[in-house]
């Protein structure tokens, strides 16, 4: 009799009350429904759910209001496939939407290939280094592989790739959202059209002279690829080669021929420049032995 | 006569001498997170004062009338804080019906209610100074209202503060600490304020 006294009497009556409180607020959450248009729901399920904060709300749920609203555009998006763009466009009324998916890219592959200025032994993070004379590179626009970029990643799309030293994104994982383009001091990570096939791998905007003394793989600004460019896609400006993508066919020429193997393959264009090479290295063999064969004879 | 005089001693005891952010450094959280406009401060500070209010309240009359008749008096904080929970979603629910403007500038800071130990402390306070039940309307009211000054008063000085060019290692939460430290010794000077 004791143990219902001090213990069930007790549960019963926090129970009771619970329920009652419970069943107000399912009662006025019925009354004070707030009612939301259908379609501003049929437009989040076509996001793509990221939450990534890319567009500049708050998350996809915010993102759909503002696009239904006619705040936003829904161009601002970038994971979104571009198939649930047209669908959205269609919830919204509109006849077409035009926005092409990107993709990060870091402009840098020196990472191993390029000089140190010093030997860093630090907080291990690219902020702290760039605090400390400009960083840890020769170079004022390298990659230090200090993983800023990587822990700023919520995709874990981004990483310090083990042959160059230098970070590098996974096409397949990154959403795009721009936020290891904010976090890297050096501002070396650009996006760019998911169809492109080549990058410059260099964001050094110095003379060529200095580039060669603290990278191997810098541009130079040679001018090679501009000329080599049959749509004129290429263009030099502050030392530094520049790829307009709506001209770029991607042919590959500025990738093979780029002496300083700054212009780099990217997506679908790995497999053609593989390609081209193969084919290339083929030709230069048959020179060479048909060279020989005519000293010889 | 006597009972008015201690009516009013409870406000400005609530609102000035023993301001509950400022003098016993309860509801810090809302008060550094919210205190950025004005506006949001307003409408925060007067959330804060419903919930702090009925929450007092309807907290007395439980415990009076349920939790001490039946003498588990012990339970008092576990049924507190149920009461709590529940007005704090009561308030999520009303508000986003009748003023979504209000609620999007509260955002994540009205759930946030439910967990300010400023409401819990003042029901605990009520109980444990043996109000009646008009005294303790008063309290909750008045002690609210401390919320709300202090609240509004810190984002006045946080929206000049920003137009300032503060030192970067003092920019932003340091300065704002700063901020809270200076104002709790001024409101030191409210404790020579007595009627009794």
């Amino acid at each position: 009799m004791e143990i219902f006294l001090y213990i069930i009497v007790p549960i019963l009556i926090v129970a009771a009350l619970a329920a009652i409180f419970a069943f107000c607020l399912s009662y006025l959450g019925d009354k004070f429904a707030v009612e939301r248009d259908p379609r501003i729901d049929d437009i989040e399920r076509n996001l793509a759910g990221a939450n990534c904060g890319g567009c500049g709300y708050a998350g996809c749920s915010q993102f759909a209001e503002a696009l239904f609203k006619g705040e936003a555009e829904i161009g601002r998006c970038n994971p979104t496939s571009s198939e649930n763009k047209q669908n959205i466009a269609k919830i919204l009324g509109m006849s077409d939407v035009k926005s092409e998916a990107t993709v990060a890219v870091v402009h840098c592959a020196g990472g191993n290939r390029a000089a140190d200025k010093y030997d860093y032994q630090g907080f291990g993070d690219c902020q702290s280094a760039q605090i400390l004379a400009g960083g840890s590179k020769a170079c004022e626009y390298g990659c230090m592989g200090l993983c800023t970029c990587v822990h700023s990643c919520g995709f874990d799309s981004i990483a310090i790739c083990k042959d160059t030293g230098a970070s590098k994104v996974d096409r397949d994982k990154c959403k795009s959202c721009g936020a290891c383009v904010a976090a890297c001091p050096k501002k070396i990570i650009g996006r760019i059209p998911k169809s492109a096939r080549v990058y410059i791998a260099c964001s050094n905007t110095t003379k060529g002279k200095e580039v060669a003394s603290v990278c191997k793989v810098g541009c130079i600004a040679c001018g090679k690829c501009e000329k080599t460019c049959p749509k004129g896609a290429i263009s030099l400006s502050n030392n530094l080669a520049a790829i307009d993508y709506e001209k770029c066919i991607g042919c590959m020429k500025c990738a093979t021929e780029c002496p300083r193997h700054c212009i780099l393959p990217i997506g679908d264009g790995i497999a053609m420049f593989d390609k081209i090479m193969a084919v290339k290295q083929k030709q230069k063999e048959k020179a060479a032995a048909e060279a020989a064969a005519a000293k010889n004879s | 006569m006597e009972y008015f005089i201690g009516v009013v001693s409870i406000v400005i005891s609530g609102i000035l001498t023993n301001n509950i952010v400022l003098n016993q450094s309860l509801g810090i959280c809302p008060f550094l997170g919210v205190s950025k406009k004005t506006q949001s401060a307003v409408g925060m500070g007067l959330a804060v004062t419903f919930v702090i209010t009925i929450a007092s309240c309807v907290c007395w009359l439980l415990y009076t009338y349920v939790l001490d008749m039946l003498s588990i008096g012990y339970l008092s904080t576990i049924v507190f804080i149920l009461v709590i929970a529940s007005l704090v979603q009561l308030l999520d629910i009303v508000l986003k019906k009748l003023s979504p403007s209000l609620y999007s500038s509260l955002g994540v800071y009205l759930a946030l209610i439910t967990t300010n130990c400023a409401v819990l402390g003042t029901a605990n306070s009520v109980i444990s100074q043996g109000l009646d039940f008009f005294q303790t309307l008063m309290t909750g009211v008045s002690i609210g209202l401390g919320f709300t000054v202090a609240l509004i008063l810190m984002a006045g000085i946080r929206e000049k503060q920003a137009l300032y060019d503060i030192p970067r290692p003092f920019a932003g939460f340091p300065i704002a600490l700063v901020t809270a430290g200076i104002m709790s010794m001024a409101f030191y000077g409210f404790s020579g304020l007595s009627f009794a």
